[in-house]
């Protein structure tokens, strides 16, 4: 049994046309508890007015991503120790880059909706879900399939400069959806998608996205991947050669 | 909605805070673009000097041997390198190449753009 | 008559799918749910697509309907489930004199079975414990909990309903006849509170179906059971992994995405609303987990979480109670109408239990439309996002 910590939750706190404002709640905490547990406890013994996403509580569904300290997290699967100190304080706001619908609730279906565009299925056959750099895909029986890395948590685009200041962007996780899904199918429209301004050329490289993605997803590896096989495709339809497939290596 | 993706939201560009070093990339790239364009017109500006006569460009060389504006000419090449190299590495990795290891790509041609600097600076003082 | 009107409280997986259900019989349906769609119990499951092998000793009738809506979800949801089969293993002698009755109630339970030997078992699943006797091939799966459910809200927005989460319901509309004609929400998050009126109203809390049930002064047979929930950050095993014995503590090894999960245990607590994680049951898991499959002593601890089943029945709580579900017509039990309260089950079935609670809807309102969600695709899970904003 852990020492407990005392911790002050800072939590963003707006409703419908209210101006944001912090809350604080000081709770008593196990350390090695997650983040999203004090939050639920602050809903249930503090203020039943407070609303956040959360559903699975192990990282496969991705609703509970939020910003700790300034940084998105899964909140879910980030101890309470690996942010703060005892006597500390834990600041926690909604995800940035998308409309807040109520405290810590962002709207986030701009991002499902272009993922859905881009056919990207959750699903697919186990050689076809991881990165093609890691592991050895030989091994990998195509007998089993496997939900995908992505869990669509938002919490790249939030990370994302870009996404900050261009609201048509598509941003990491759509593009590297489009990557992923690129790969399970070889469908060439979807690098005609992704080949536009708003598309894979409006990346800058700040590799945000891949550094606080909490699901081995690796956009910023997906996008300039994916920027080569777009440049390469057109390359080929200049000289009139047949367009690649399946090279996604 | 204050949260929302907006083009308003662009001073956050130039905040580091809690960041990693990707970035620090992105910002220098863009100050140092801003950096390079305003420099630009201020060369071409310095260059219609010309246009005014022989003592006038005289005048204006010997303003420019002022050591507050060399080193206003170190920024310039400094910006220079930093955007060139900075460019070299987004150039390479959206060809594909190296995008796993943009860190030490990043930190080993920022560390050439120091040493370009540190001769650029040598020659500049001391040799001219 | 109109569209006859249904407010279904609560959006897990009951929830929204008997949403579905009731929309595609042609009802107008207003989900209220207090939190996001499936923050409850639903989206903390351990994501175990049920073969029906671990209740077809105990609980047959469990057994058959898992095994049923197995196929049938494997149909119709496709998209949000990894099936890879999945094993029971016998680990000593105990387990091993159980697999007689264990292939009995498979076969009393149409659960398509293969029994493997030590080897075999380990060449399909190397990370096995090598103590292995021998083991059962099921048609066991994981699904994505929040995903699959918002497939069948998808496919319920699509057909008219709506879904209005963080909107809580604080009391029950009972006219002088006793009957509830709708209820009071408190949307949280625009801090409003208003009325909601309908022909019948659906108590599809789970778990928290005794507390809804009281605000019309009445008593469901529901306990809530907690249990605890691990997952490790590391993927040993293809197959979903389940100890041949009667169903206990942490038997149950089910992977998922790069991670797998152990669960878990039974308990019993007064507030269901915040239920905190034992050490100890932590520690439980990890023994358990560690014994099936010895490699999770080298991973590391990626989650650990508490959900609250609602299990049925008057008789003591615990693993003997049935999984089976109830769907209880108000008006027949206690003289109050226009109430009707669903609990009880599992995710595997909730297809099924919204068809029994939509029966039982239809039943209570005098109507005879058929149940057509055996058939019928569910939509994509994003596509809510689409349906819903389509009407906002």
């Amino acid at each position: 049994m852990n020492k407990k910590w005392n911790v002050t939750y800072i939590i963003r706190r707006q409703k419908a046309s209210q101006e944001p404002r912090d809350e604080s709640f000081t709770i008593e905490v196990d350390p090695d508890e997650y983040v999203l547990d004090g939050v639920e406890r602050i809903w249930a013994f503090h203020d039943r007015s407070l609303t956040f996403r959360h559903a699975c509580h192990h990282s496969t569904c991705g609703a509970c991503a939020m910003r700790v300290n300034g940084v998105e997290k899964l909140t879910c699967i980030t101890t309470i120790r690996s942010v703060t100190q005892d006597g500390g304080t834990l600041r926690v706001e909604p995800l940035r880059n998308f409309p807040v619908v109520s405290d810590l609730v962002v709207d986030m279906s701009s991002m499902y909706l272009r993922l859905e565009d881009a056919a990207f299925a959750q699903v697919a056959p186990l050689p076809a879900t991881g990165l093609p750099y890691e592991g050895d895909p030989a091994t990998e029986d195509p007998h089993f399939e496997r939900l995908v890395d992505c869990i669509e948590c938002g919490c790249c685009i939030s990370a994302c400069p870009i996404a900050t200041t261009t609201s048509t962007y598509m941003g990491p996780a759509v593009l590297a959806g489009i990557e992923h899904a690129f790969k399970q199918s070889h469908d060439l429209s979807l690098l005609d998608m992704a080949d536009r301004e708003d598309g894979v050329w409006r990346c800058h490289s700040a590799f945000e996205c891949s550094a606080v993605c909490p699901s081995n997803v690796d956009p910023g590896w997906r996008i300039m991947n994916l920027r080569r096989m777009v440049t390469g495709n057109r390359v080929r339809r200049f000289f009139g050669l047949r367009p690649q497939k399946g090279n996604t290596k | 909605m204050k949260n929302a993706s907006a083009p308003q939201n662009f001073p956050r560009w130039f905040d580091p805070r809690r960041r990693q070093m990707g970035t620090w990339g992105f910002i220098l790239n863009r100050i140092t673009a801003l950096g390079l364009t305003l420099y630009l017109f201020l060369h071409l500006l310095a260059l219609s000097q010309l246009a005014q006569g022989a003592s006038a460009y005289d005048n204006f060389i010997a303003l420019v041997e002022h050591p507050l504006l060399k080193l206003g000419e170190m920024l310039v090449i400094a910006a220079g390198l930093i955007h060139g190299l900075n460019g070299i590495r987004i150039a390479l990795n959206s060809f594909g190449i190296g995008t796993r290891y943009q860190r030490p790509l990043f930190l080993g041609l920022m560390a050439l753009a120091l040493v370009g600097i540190a001769i650029f600076g040598v020659k500049m003082f001391f040799f001219s | 008559m109109d569209k006859p009107h249904a407010i279904i409280i609560g959006a897990g997986f009951t929830g929204c799918a008997l949403a579905h259900d009731l929309a595609l019989r042609g009802f107008s349906v207003q989900v209220v749910e207090r939190g996001e769609l499936t923050s409850g119990t639903s989206g903390r499951t351990h994501g175990l697509l049920h073969s029906g092998g671990r209740y077809c000793v105990n609980d047959q009738e469990a057994a058959i309907e898992c095994i049923d809506e197995n196929i049938l979800l494997r149909k119709i949801a496709k998209q949000c489930i990894e099936f890879n089969g999945g094993l029971y293993v016998a680990l000593n002698d105990e387990d091993e004199a159980y697999a007689e009755v264990f292939a009995q109630g498979a076969e009393a339970c149409h659960i398509p079975i293969e029994r493997l030997n030590a080897k075999r078992t380990l060449e399909l699943e190397p990370a096995v414990n090598p103590q292995v006797l021998m083991s059962f091939l099921v048609p066991d799966g994981a699904f994505d909990p929040l995903r699959l459910a918002l497939a069948f809200a998808a496919t319920a927005a699509k057909n008219g309903a709506r879904f209005s989460a963080y909107t809580q319901v604080e009391g029950l509309l009972i006219d002088g006849q006793r009957r509830v004609v709708g209820v009071n929400v408190w949307d949280r998050s625009s801090d409003r509170r208003y009325e909601l009126r309908g022909d019948i109203v659906v108590n599809a809390t789970g778990a928290w179906a005794g507390e809804i049930a009281k605000m019309a002064g009445l008593h469901v047979p529901v306990v809530p059971t907690p249990g605890v929930m691990v997952a490790y950050n590391c993927r040993l095993i293809q197959r979903v992994i389940n100890r041949l014995a009667r169903p206990g503590d942490g038997d149950i090894i089910i992977p998922q995405r790069r991670m797998m999960c152990i669960g878990t245990t039974s308990f019993q607590v007064e507030d269901i609303d915040y239920i905190p994680v034992f050490d100890e049951q932590v520690e439980l898991m990890h023994r358990s987990a560690v014994e099936l499959v010895p490699g999770v002593k080298n991973t590391q601890e990626r989650g650990a979480w508490m959900s609250a089943r609602p299990l049925v029945g008057k008789l003591e709580a615990g693993r003997s109670m049935s999984r089976t579900f109830i769907a209880i017509d108000h008006q027949k039990t206690d003289g109050v109408g226009g109430l009707v309260t669903i609990t009880g089950g599992k995710a595997t079935t909730c297809r099924a239990m919204a068809e029994k609670t939509a029966d039982t809807v239809c039943d209570n309102l005098g109507l005879s439309i058929p149940c057509q969600t055996k058939h019928i695709p569910l939509e994509s899970y994003r596509s809510f996002y689409r349906y819903q904003e389509s009407r906002a």
